[in-house]
Protein backbone atom coordinates (compact mmCIF):
# COMPACT_ATOMS: atom_id res chain seq x y z
CA UNK A 1 0.00 0.00 0.00
CA UNK A 2 1.08 3.56 -0.56
CA UNK A 3 2.29 5.98 2.28
CA UNK A 4 -0.58 7.58 3.54
CA UNK A 5 -1.40 11.25 1.81
CA UNK A 6 -0.56 13.85 4.41
CA UNK A 7 -2.22 17.18 3.87
CA UNK A 8 -1.11 20.06 6.06
CA UNK A 9 -3.67 23.53 6.09
CA UNK A 10 -5.45 26.22 8.69
CA UNK A 11 -8.89 25.00 8.05
CA UNK A 12 -10.74 22.29 7.49
CA UNK A 13 -14.10 22.50 5.65
CA UNK A 14 -16.67 19.42 5.47
CA UNK A 15 -19.17 19.62 2.46
CA UNK A 16 -18.98 21.13 -0.69
CA UNK A 17 -22.41 22.75 -0.98
CA UNK A 18 -22.99 26.75 -1.27
CA UNK A 19 -22.02 27.25 2.44
CA UNK A 20 -18.73 25.21 2.36
CA UNK A 21 -17.87 26.80 -0.64
CA UNK A 22 -18.57 30.10 0.34
CA UNK A 23 -16.42 29.63 3.87
CA UNK A 24 -13.32 28.23 1.81
CA UNK A 25 -13.47 31.11 -0.74
CA UNK A 26 -13.44 33.40 1.90
CA UNK A 27 -10.70 32.21 4.71
CA UNK A 28 -8.42 31.25 1.24
CA UNK A 29 -8.84 34.88 0.26
CA UNK A 30 -7.75 36.44 3.61
CA UNK A 31 -4.54 34.10 2.83
CA UNK A 32 -5.52 31.18 4.93
CA UNK A 33 -4.76 27.42 3.53
CA UNK A 34 -8.56 25.39 3.28
CA UNK A 35 -9.01 21.70 2.45
CA UNK A 36 -12.24 20.81 1.06
CA UNK A 37 -14.01 17.44 1.66
CA UNK A 38 -16.83 16.05 -0.22
CA UNK A 39 -18.30 12.69 -0.32
CA UNK A 40 -20.00 13.20 -3.64
CA UNK A 41 -18.29 13.05 -6.52
CA UNK A 42 -18.49 16.67 -7.73
CA UNK A 43 -18.37 19.97 -5.14
CA UNK A 44 -21.44 21.89 -5.40
CA UNK A 45 -24.29 20.03 -2.77
CA UNK A 46 -27.70 20.17 -3.56
CA UNK A 47 -27.29 23.92 -4.85
CA UNK A 48 -25.91 22.79 -8.02
CA UNK A 49 -29.19 19.97 -8.76
CA UNK A 50 -31.55 23.15 -8.52
CA UNK A 51 -32.74 24.93 -11.25
CA UNK A 52 -33.43 28.48 -10.42
CA UNK A 53 -33.68 30.28 -6.95
CA UNK A 54 -36.33 32.06 -5.20
CA UNK A 55 -37.46 34.94 -4.94
CA UNK A 56 -35.07 36.13 -8.02
CA UNK A 57 -35.76 33.31 -10.33
CA UNK A 58 -31.74 33.58 -10.95
CA UNK A 59 -29.85 30.09 -12.37
CA UNK A 60 -28.84 27.92 -9.21
CA UNK A 61 -26.05 26.97 -11.75
CA UNK A 62 -24.96 29.84 -12.64
CA UNK A 63 -24.96 31.20 -9.18
CA UNK A 64 -22.82 28.48 -8.01
CA UNK A 65 -20.57 27.08 -10.97
CA UNK A 66 -18.44 30.45 -10.47
CA UNK A 67 -17.62 29.74 -6.98
CA UNK A 68 -17.38 25.89 -7.55
CA UNK A 69 -14.55 26.92 -10.43
CA UNK A 70 -13.17 29.58 -7.66
CA UNK A 71 -12.89 26.74 -5.26
CA UNK A 72 -11.11 23.91 -7.51
CA UNK A 73 -8.51 26.52 -9.08
CA UNK A 74 -7.43 28.04 -5.75
CA UNK A 75 -4.16 28.45 -5.09
CA UNK A 76 -4.59 27.94 -1.31
CA UNK A 77 -7.72 25.39 -1.37
CA UNK A 78 -7.65 21.87 -1.90
CA UNK A 79 -10.25 19.73 -3.05
CA UNK A 80 -10.71 16.27 -2.31
CA UNK A 81 -14.01 14.78 -3.51
CA UNK A 82 -15.36 11.44 -3.74
CA UNK A 83 -14.06 11.40 -0.08
CA UNK A 84 -15.65 10.88 3.43
CA UNK A 85 -14.63 11.71 7.02
CA UNK A 86 -14.24 9.10 8.78
CA UNK A 87 -13.22 10.54 12.26
CA UNK A 88 -11.47 14.13 13.42
CA UNK A 89 -9.22 13.90 16.50
CA UNK A 90 -8.41 17.09 18.21
CA UNK A 91 -4.90 17.02 19.59
CA UNK A 92 -3.83 20.06 21.46
CA UNK A 93 -4.76 23.36 19.19
CA UNK A 94 -4.52 20.75 16.08
CA UNK A 95 -7.24 18.58 14.58
CA UNK A 96 -6.37 15.68 12.71
CA UNK A 97 -8.83 14.35 10.08
CA UNK A 98 -8.81 10.65 9.21
CA UNK A 99 -10.46 10.81 5.65
CA UNK A 100 -10.65 7.65 3.08
CA UNK A 101 -10.79 8.84 -1.12
CA UNK A 102 -12.71 6.42 -2.57
CA UNK A 103 -11.75 4.89 -5.52
CA UNK A 104 -13.26 5.95 -8.71
CA UNK A 105 -11.19 3.02 -10.71
CA UNK A 106 -9.56 5.97 -12.75
CA UNK A 107 -5.95 7.84 -13.00
CA UNK A 108 -7.42 10.83 -11.75
CA UNK A 109 -4.19 12.52 -12.82
CA UNK A 110 -3.99 11.40 -16.22
CA UNK A 111 -7.84 10.98 -17.19
CA UNK A 112 -8.50 13.83 -20.19
CA UNK A 113 -12.80 13.85 -19.46
CA UNK A 114 -13.07 12.72 -22.63
CA UNK A 115 -16.15 10.50 -21.71
CA UNK A 116 -15.10 8.03 -24.15
CA UNK A 117 -15.36 5.49 -21.34
CA UNK A 118 -18.74 6.49 -20.79
CA UNK A 119 -19.92 6.41 -24.08
CA UNK A 120 -19.03 2.46 -24.80
CA UNK A 121 -19.90 1.51 -21.77
CA UNK A 122 -22.71 -0.95 -22.25
CA UNK A 123 -24.77 -0.84 -18.51
CA UNK A 124 -27.09 1.42 -17.46
CA UNK A 125 -27.74 2.96 -14.25
CA UNK A 126 -31.04 4.60 -12.99
CA UNK A 127 -29.20 8.01 -12.61
CA UNK A 128 -29.47 9.85 -8.74
CA UNK A 129 -28.24 13.07 -9.94
CA UNK A 130 -31.83 13.02 -11.98
CA UNK A 131 -33.27 11.32 -8.96
CA UNK A 132 -33.96 8.65 -10.75
CA UNK A 133 -35.28 9.67 -13.49
CA UNK A 134 -33.14 9.43 -16.26
CA UNK A 135 -29.84 6.89 -16.43
CA UNK A 136 -26.06 7.11 -16.24
CA UNK A 137 -23.34 4.59 -17.19
CA UNK A 138 -21.45 1.84 -15.31
CA UNK A 139 -18.89 4.23 -15.51
CA UNK A 140 -19.32 7.96 -16.18
CA UNK A 141 -18.96 11.85 -15.56
CA UNK A 142 -21.57 12.75 -12.35
CA UNK A 143 -23.52 15.81 -14.76
CA UNK A 144 -22.59 18.01 -17.29
CA UNK A 145 -21.15 20.23 -14.96
CA UNK A 146 -19.56 18.42 -12.57
CA UNK A 147 -16.20 19.92 -10.80
CA UNK A 148 -14.12 17.26 -11.60
CA UNK A 149 -15.06 16.22 -14.65
CA UNK A 150 -13.78 12.72 -13.69
CA UNK A 151 -15.72 9.36 -14.09
CA UNK A 152 -16.52 7.37 -10.96
CA UNK A 153 -16.90 3.71 -11.83
CA UNK A 154 -19.86 1.74 -9.96
CA UNK A 155 -17.80 -2.10 -9.79
CA UNK A 156 -20.93 -3.72 -8.74
CA UNK A 157 -22.24 -3.06 -11.54
CA UNK A 158 -19.46 -3.82 -14.34
CA UNK A 159 -19.53 -7.07 -16.34
CA UNK A 160 -15.87 -6.71 -16.93
CA UNK A 161 -16.22 -6.41 -20.70
CA UNK A 162 -13.28 -3.58 -20.73
CA UNK A 163 -14.43 -1.67 -23.45
CA UNK A 164 -14.19 1.30 -21.43
CA UNK A 165 -10.34 0.54 -20.70
CA UNK A 166 -9.81 -0.31 -24.92
CA UNK A 167 -11.08 3.31 -25.38
CA UNK A 168 -9.77 5.29 -22.99
CA UNK A 169 -6.58 7.17 -24.77
CA UNK A 170 -4.60 7.85 -21.67
CA UNK A 171 -4.74 4.04 -20.34
CA UNK A 172 -6.38 5.57 -17.03
CA UNK A 173 -8.90 2.71 -16.23
CA UNK A 174 -7.76 0.98 -13.02
CA UNK A 175 -9.91 -1.83 -12.20
CA UNK A 176 -7.87 -2.81 -9.28
CA UNK A 177 -8.19 0.69 -7.44
CA UNK A 178 -8.96 0.82 -3.75
CA UNK A 179 -9.56 3.86 -0.79
CA UNK A 180 -6.50 5.67 -0.11
CA UNK A 181 -6.10 6.97 3.16
CA UNK A 182 -5.54 10.71 3.49
CA UNK A 183 -4.55 12.36 6.65
CA UNK A 184 -5.28 16.08 6.61
CA UNK A 185 -4.31 18.24 9.97
CA UNK A 186 -5.50 21.61 10.52
CA UNK A 187 -6.16 24.44 13.02
CA UNK A 188 -10.31 25.03 12.37
CA UNK A 189 -12.97 23.11 11.38
CA UNK A 190 -15.99 24.73 9.63
CA UNK A 191 -18.92 21.96 9.67
CA UNK A 192 -21.05 22.01 6.34
CA UNK A 193 -22.74 19.18 6.24
CA UNK A 194 -25.97 19.89 4.79
CA UNK A 195 -29.23 18.46 4.39
CA UNK A 196 -31.19 16.08 3.26
CA UNK A 197 -34.51 15.76 1.78
CA UNK A 198 -37.01 13.72 4.27
CA UNK A 199 -37.39 10.16 2.97
CA UNK A 200 -39.84 9.43 0.24
CA UNK A 201 -40.69 6.32 2.64
CA UNK A 202 -41.38 8.86 5.34
CA UNK A 203 -45.23 8.53 5.59
CA UNK A 204 -47.30 5.77 4.49
CA UNK A 205 -50.35 7.93 3.65
CA UNK A 206 -48.60 9.65 0.83
CA UNK A 207 -47.12 6.39 -0.49
CA UNK A 208 -44.02 5.29 0.69
CA UNK A 209 -42.33 6.44 -2.79
CA UNK A 210 -44.36 4.03 -4.83
CA UNK A 211 -46.50 6.16 -6.63
CA UNK A 212 -44.51 6.96 -9.56
CA UNK A 213 -46.44 10.76 -10.40
CA UNK A 214 -46.17 11.54 -6.73
CA UNK A 215 -42.33 12.76 -6.97
CA UNK A 216 -39.89 14.44 -4.70
CA UNK A 217 -39.12 18.31 -4.92
CA UNK A 218 -35.61 17.49 -6.01
CA UNK A 219 -36.93 15.52 -8.83
CA UNK A 220 -39.42 18.53 -9.52
CA UNK A 221 -36.42 21.05 -9.63
CA UNK A 222 -34.77 18.13 -11.90
CA UNK A 223 -37.60 18.56 -14.04
CA UNK A 224 -37.26 22.25 -14.37
CA UNK A 225 -33.68 22.29 -15.45
CA UNK A 226 -32.63 22.99 -18.81
CA UNK A 227 -30.45 20.11 -18.87
CA UNK A 228 -33.49 18.10 -16.84
CA UNK A 229 -33.88 14.26 -17.70
CA UNK A 230 -36.11 14.67 -20.07
CA UNK A 231 -35.24 18.24 -21.43
CA UNK A 232 -38.83 19.26 -20.74
CA UNK A 233 -41.58 18.95 -18.09
CA UNK A 234 -42.90 15.10 -18.04
CA UNK A 235 -43.81 12.95 -15.83
CA UNK A 236 -42.28 10.01 -14.93
CA UNK A 237 -44.72 7.36 -14.86
CA UNK A 238 -45.42 7.41 -19.04
CA UNK A 239 -43.47 10.64 -20.39
CA UNK A 240 -47.07 12.44 -20.57
CA UNK A 241 -46.96 16.39 -20.07
CA UNK A 242 -48.91 17.32 -16.91
CA UNK A 243 -52.29 18.85 -17.40
CA UNK A 244 -52.51 19.58 -13.68
CA UNK A 245 -50.06 19.84 -11.17
CA UNK A 246 -50.62 19.45 -7.06
CA UNK A 247 -48.01 20.71 -4.29
CA UNK A 248 -48.54 19.13 -0.90
CA UNK A 249 -46.90 20.76 1.64
CA UNK A 250 -45.36 20.19 5.36
CA UNK A 251 -45.04 16.98 3.75
CA UNK A 252 -41.95 15.90 5.86
CA UNK A 253 -42.22 18.74 8.24
CA UNK A 254 -44.47 19.96 11.04
CA UNK A 255 -45.47 16.46 11.41
CA UNK A 256 -44.95 14.82 14.87
CA UNK A 257 -45.98 11.37 13.36
CA UNK A 258 -42.74 11.29 11.74
CA UNK A 259 -40.35 12.83 14.41
CA UNK A 260 -40.11 16.24 12.36
CA UNK A 261 -42.12 19.02 14.42
CA UNK A 262 -40.47 21.28 13.05
CA UNK A 263 -41.59 23.91 10.08
CA UNK A 264 -38.69 23.59 7.52
CA UNK A 265 -38.59 26.97 6.23
CA UNK A 266 -37.67 27.00 2.97
CA UNK A 267 -40.66 24.29 1.41
CA UNK A 268 -43.53 27.11 0.86
CA UNK A 269 -41.01 29.43 -0.88
CA UNK A 270 -39.16 26.35 -3.50
CA UNK A 271 -43.03 25.21 -3.76
CA UNK A 272 -44.12 28.73 -4.95
CA UNK A 273 -41.03 29.11 -7.14
CA UNK A 274 -41.40 25.44 -8.94
CA UNK A 275 -44.95 26.29 -9.63
CA UNK A 276 -43.99 29.79 -10.79
CA UNK A 277 -41.78 28.01 -13.32
CA UNK A 278 -44.21 25.30 -14.20
CA UNK A 279 -46.95 27.76 -15.41
CA UNK A 280 -44.04 28.94 -17.34
CA UNK A 281 -42.82 25.94 -18.71
CA UNK A 282 -46.57 24.30 -19.29
CA UNK A 283 -48.69 27.52 -19.58
CA UNK A 284 -52.55 25.58 -19.77
CA UNK A 285 -51.86 23.55 -16.56
CA UNK A 286 -53.64 24.00 -13.18
CA UNK A 287 -51.42 24.12 -10.29
CA UNK A 288 -52.79 24.17 -7.15
CA UNK A 289 -50.91 24.20 -3.92
CA UNK A 290 -52.61 22.33 -0.65
CA UNK A 291 -50.99 24.39 2.44
CA UNK A 292 -51.25 24.57 6.48
CA UNK A 293 -49.70 28.40 6.05
CA UNK A 294 -47.56 30.14 4.15
CA UNK A 295 -43.97 31.10 5.41
CA UNK A 296 -43.14 34.00 3.08
CA UNK A 297 -39.96 35.10 5.37
CA UNK A 298 -37.41 36.44 3.31
CA UNK A 299 -36.73 40.31 1.70
CA UNK A 300 -38.89 40.09 -1.47
CA UNK A 301 -41.05 36.82 -0.63
CA UNK A 302 -44.53 37.89 0.54
CA UNK A 303 -44.53 39.90 -3.02
CA UNK A 304 -43.42 36.21 -4.72
CA UNK A 305 -46.17 34.94 -3.13
CA UNK A 306 -48.56 37.68 -4.23
CA UNK A 307 -47.29 37.31 -7.54
CA UNK A 308 -47.90 33.74 -7.76
CA UNK A 309 -51.68 33.78 -6.75
CA UNK A 310 -51.71 36.78 -9.28
CA UNK A 311 -50.46 34.16 -11.74
CA UNK A 312 -53.75 31.88 -10.89
CA UNK A 313 -51.51 29.90 -9.17
CA UNK A 314 -54.48 27.96 -6.55
CA UNK A 315 -53.56 28.25 -3.12
CA UNK A 316 -55.66 25.46 -1.52
CA UNK A 317 -55.59 26.22 2.35
CA UNK A 318 -56.23 22.45 3.42
CA UNK A 319 -54.98 19.13 4.85
CA UNK A 320 -53.98 15.93 2.68
CA UNK A 321 -54.94 13.10 4.37
CA UNK A 322 -53.64 10.31 2.02
CA UNK A 323 -52.79 9.87 -1.59
CA UNK A 324 -53.74 7.01 -3.54
CA UNK A 325 -53.74 6.69 -7.78
CA UNK A 326 -56.10 5.36 -10.30
CA UNK A 327 -55.13 2.98 -12.79
CA UNK A 328 -53.11 5.50 -15.55
CA UNK A 329 -51.47 6.65 -12.10
CA UNK A 330 -53.25 9.68 -11.48
CA UNK A 331 -52.49 10.72 -7.83
CA UNK A 332 -55.87 11.02 -5.82
CA UNK A 333 -55.29 13.52 -2.91
CA UNK A 334 -57.73 13.24 -0.14
CA UNK A 335 -58.13 16.46 0.97
CA UNK A 336 -59.77 18.61 4.03
CA UNK A 337 -59.87 22.14 3.23
CA UNK A 338 -59.05 24.41 6.76
CA UNK A 339 -61.67 27.17 5.49
CA UNK A 340 -65.14 26.52 4.87
CA UNK A 341 -67.62 23.65 6.63
CA UNK A 342 -67.08 21.49 3.68
CA UNK A 343 -65.97 17.57 4.67
CA UNK A 344 -63.17 15.55 3.29
CA UNK A 345 -62.97 15.35 -0.85
CA UNK A 346 -60.87 13.49 -3.27
CA UNK A 347 -59.07 15.79 -6.07
CA UNK A 348 -57.59 13.92 -8.65
CA UNK A 349 -53.90 15.67 -10.47
CA UNK A 350 -51.75 13.97 -12.97
CA UNK A 351 -48.56 14.76 -10.87
CA UNK A 352 -48.02 15.47 -7.16
CA UNK A 353 -45.08 16.78 -5.33
CA UNK A 354 -44.45 16.78 -1.90
CA UNK A 355 -43.11 19.64 -0.33
CA UNK A 356 -40.64 17.83 1.92
CA UNK A 357 -38.84 18.74 4.81
CA UNK A 358 -35.17 19.73 5.62
CA UNK A 359 -33.25 17.12 7.83
CA UNK A 360 -29.48 17.08 8.77
CA UNK A 361 -27.20 15.52 5.90
CA UNK A 362 -24.91 13.88 8.55
CA UNK A 363 -24.75 13.86 12.57
CA UNK A 364 -21.88 16.11 13.20
CA UNK A 365 -21.52 15.03 16.86
CA UNK A 366 -20.27 11.73 15.38
CA UNK A 367 -16.97 13.61 14.67
CA UNK A 368 -16.39 14.17 18.55
CA UNK A 369 -15.38 17.37 18.32
CA UNK A 370 -17.81 18.68 21.17
CA UNK A 371 -20.27 19.92 18.96
CA UNK A 372 -23.76 19.05 20.37
CA UNK A 373 -26.72 18.95 18.89
CA UNK A 374 -30.38 20.17 18.95
CA UNK A 375 -33.41 17.94 19.74
CA UNK A 376 -33.65 17.65 15.87
CA UNK A 377 -29.90 16.26 15.11
CA UNK A 378 -28.87 19.74 13.83
CA UNK A 379 -25.79 21.64 15.73
CA UNK A 380 -26.45 23.69 17.71
CA UNK A 381 -24.41 27.21 18.56
CA UNK A 382 -23.19 27.88 21.50
CA UNK A 383 -25.39 31.54 21.47
CA UNK A 384 -27.31 32.41 18.59
CA UNK A 385 -27.37 36.09 19.77
CA UNK A 386 -23.57 36.08 19.76
CA UNK A 387 -22.63 34.38 17.03
CA UNK A 388 -24.01 32.69 14.28
CA UNK A 389 -21.24 29.74 13.40
CA UNK A 390 -19.48 29.13 17.10
CA UNK A 391 -20.16 25.71 18.16
CA UNK A 392 -19.35 24.63 21.62
CA UNK A 393 -16.03 22.37 20.00
CA UNK A 394 -13.12 24.99 20.30
CA UNK A 395 -12.44 25.91 17.00
CA UNK A 396 -14.89 24.26 15.38
CA UNK A 397 -17.67 26.09 13.52
CA UNK A 398 -20.91 25.54 11.60
CA UNK A 399 -21.68 26.99 8.15
CA UNK A 400 -25.28 26.58 6.67
CA UNK A 401 -27.96 24.05 6.67
CA UNK A 402 -26.06 21.82 9.14
CA UNK A 403 -27.68 24.11 11.79
CA UNK A 404 -30.95 24.15 10.83
CA UNK A 405 -33.42 25.15 7.53
CA UNK A 406 -32.40 27.95 5.68
CA UNK A 407 -32.52 29.35 2.81
CA UNK A 408 -29.42 29.83 0.05
CA UNK A 409 -29.10 33.55 0.65
CA UNK A 410 -28.94 32.57 4.62
CA UNK A 411 -26.39 30.25 3.85
CA UNK A 412 -24.23 32.06 2.55
CA UNK A 413 -24.03 34.68 4.82
CA UNK A 414 -23.44 32.28 7.73
CA UNK A 415 -21.12 31.19 5.36
CA UNK A 416 -18.99 34.35 5.76
CA UNK A 417 -19.71 34.53 9.24
CA UNK A 418 -18.24 30.99 10.17
CA UNK A 419 -15.03 31.86 8.08
CA UNK A 420 -14.91 35.08 9.97
CA UNK A 421 -15.21 33.38 13.32
CA UNK A 422 -12.66 30.64 11.98
CA UNK A 423 -9.77 33.43 11.18
CA UNK A 424 -10.54 35.20 14.40
CA UNK A 425 -9.72 32.03 16.31
CA UNK A 426 -6.80 30.99 13.96
CA UNK A 427 -5.36 34.55 14.40
CA UNK A 428 -5.71 33.96 18.33
CA UNK A 429 -3.76 30.49 18.57
CA UNK B 1 -5.99 2.60 -26.03
CA UNK B 2 -5.20 0.30 -23.06
CA UNK B 3 -2.63 -2.51 -23.79
CA UNK B 4 -4.43 -6.00 -24.23
CA UNK B 5 -2.44 -8.05 -22.20
CA UNK B 6 -2.16 -5.63 -19.03
CA UNK B 7 -6.23 -5.44 -19.48
CA UNK B 8 -6.84 -9.04 -19.36
CA UNK B 9 -4.53 -9.85 -16.18
CA UNK B 10 -6.41 -6.85 -14.24
CA UNK B 11 -9.73 -8.23 -15.18
CA UNK B 12 -8.35 -11.96 -14.63
CA UNK B 13 -7.27 -10.61 -11.26
CA UNK B 14 -10.54 -8.87 -10.84
CA UNK B 15 -12.41 -12.37 -11.72
CA UNK B 16 -10.53 -14.18 -8.55
CA UNK B 17 -10.93 -11.20 -6.51
CA UNK B 18 -14.43 -10.60 -6.68
CA UNK B 19 -15.75 -14.13 -8.39
CA UNK B 20 -17.40 -13.88 -11.52
CA UNK B 21 -20.11 -11.26 -12.78
CA UNK B 22 -23.30 -12.36 -11.69
CA UNK B 23 -25.59 -14.19 -13.69
CA UNK B 24 -28.49 -11.41 -12.57
CA UNK B 25 -26.57 -8.03 -13.72
CA UNK B 26 -25.59 -10.31 -17.60
CA UNK B 27 -29.19 -10.52 -17.56
CA UNK B 28 -30.41 -7.02 -16.41
CA UNK B 29 -27.75 -5.84 -19.09
CA UNK B 30 -29.11 -8.15 -21.94
CA UNK B 31 -32.62 -7.11 -21.22
CA UNK B 32 -31.14 -3.51 -21.17
CA UNK B 33 -29.46 -4.13 -24.79
CA UNK B 34 -33.40 -6.02 -25.66
CA UNK B 35 -34.97 -3.10 -24.85
CA UNK B 36 -33.28 -0.35 -26.00
CA UNK B 37 -32.85 -2.33 -29.60
CA UNK B 38 -36.32 -2.62 -29.54
CA UNK B 39 -37.09 1.22 -28.80
CA UNK B 40 -34.42 2.35 -31.72
CA UNK B 41 -35.97 -0.52 -34.20
CA UNK B 42 -39.54 1.07 -33.89
CA UNK B 43 -38.61 4.23 -34.08
CA UNK B 44 -37.25 3.15 -37.76
CA UNK B 45 -40.55 3.38 -39.17
CA UNK B 46 -41.30 6.99 -37.66
CA UNK B 47 -41.34 8.98 -35.05
CA UNK B 48 -43.82 7.79 -31.50
CA UNK B 49 -44.67 8.43 -28.36
CA UNK B 50 -43.53 6.85 -24.84
CA UNK B 51 -46.33 4.52 -24.84
CA UNK B 52 -46.37 3.76 -28.55
CA UNK B 53 -42.62 2.72 -27.98
CA UNK B 54 -43.82 0.85 -24.53
CA UNK B 55 -46.00 -0.75 -26.62
CA UNK B 56 -43.67 -1.99 -29.22
CA UNK B 57 -40.75 -3.02 -27.32
CA UNK B 58 -43.20 -5.06 -24.77
CA UNK B 59 -42.34 -2.80 -21.94
CA UNK B 60 -43.80 -0.76 -18.84
CA UNK B 61 -44.57 3.13 -19.62
CA UNK B 62 -42.63 3.73 -16.94
CA UNK B 63 -39.74 1.58 -18.54
CA UNK B 64 -40.21 3.20 -21.77
CA UNK B 65 -39.52 6.77 -20.63
CA UNK B 66 -36.72 5.83 -18.67
CA UNK B 67 -35.26 4.46 -21.58
CA UNK B 68 -35.86 7.19 -23.73
CA UNK B 69 -34.19 9.71 -21.38
CA UNK B 70 -31.08 7.78 -21.51
CA UNK B 71 -31.05 7.06 -25.22
CA UNK B 72 -31.88 10.71 -25.98
CA UNK B 73 -28.61 12.03 -23.20
CA UNK B 74 -26.87 9.55 -25.03
CA UNK B 75 -27.17 10.82 -28.43
CA UNK B 76 -29.16 8.09 -30.23
CA UNK B 77 -33.00 9.71 -30.40
CA UNK B 78 -34.39 13.62 -30.23
CA UNK B 79 -37.51 15.29 -29.37
CA UNK B 80 -39.87 16.03 -32.52
CA UNK B 81 -41.13 19.19 -32.06
CA UNK B 82 -45.13 19.90 -31.70
CA UNK B 83 -48.11 19.75 -29.27
CA UNK B 84 -49.83 17.30 -27.35
CA UNK B 85 -50.24 15.32 -24.26
CA UNK B 86 -47.43 12.72 -25.46
CA UNK B 87 -44.38 14.19 -26.98
CA UNK B 88 -42.91 12.22 -29.91
CA UNK B 89 -38.97 10.89 -30.48
CA UNK B 90 -37.43 10.16 -33.15
CA UNK B 91 -34.08 8.64 -34.16
CA UNK B 92 -30.97 11.14 -34.22
CA UNK B 93 -29.24 11.49 -37.53
CA UNK B 94 -30.63 8.08 -38.26
CA UNK B 95 -28.35 6.77 -35.71
CA UNK B 96 -29.87 3.54 -34.93
CA UNK B 97 -26.90 1.52 -34.09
Amino acid sequence: MNAIEKIEVDTLVVGSGIAGLQSALDLADQGYSVAIVEKAPSIGGKMISLSKVFPTLDCASCITTPRMASVSHHPRITTLTYSTVDAIKREGKTFTAAVTRKPRYIDEKECISCKRCEEVCPVLLPDEYEVGMGAKKTISIPFTNAIPQLPVMHPEHCIRCGACARACPKDCIEFLQEPAPVEIKAKAVILATGYETTPMTAKKQYGLGKLPNVISPMAAERLLAPHGPYGRVLRPSDGMVPGSIAYVQCAGSRDKSIGIPYCSRVCCMYAIKQAILLSGSLPIADITIYYMDIRAFGKGYEQFYNNARAMGINFVKAKVARITEDEKHNPILRIERQEGTSGPEEVKHELVILSQGLVPGHDASSFGLGTQNNDFGFVKLSDEMVSSAVTAGAGVFAAGVVKGPRDIPDSVVDAGSAAMEAANYMRKL
Amino acid sequence: MADAKKLAEQLKKLNELRGPVPQALRDQVAAQNKAQKAILEALGSGPKTAPELAAAAGLTHEKAIWYVAALRKYGKLADVPGKGDYPKYELKGGDAK
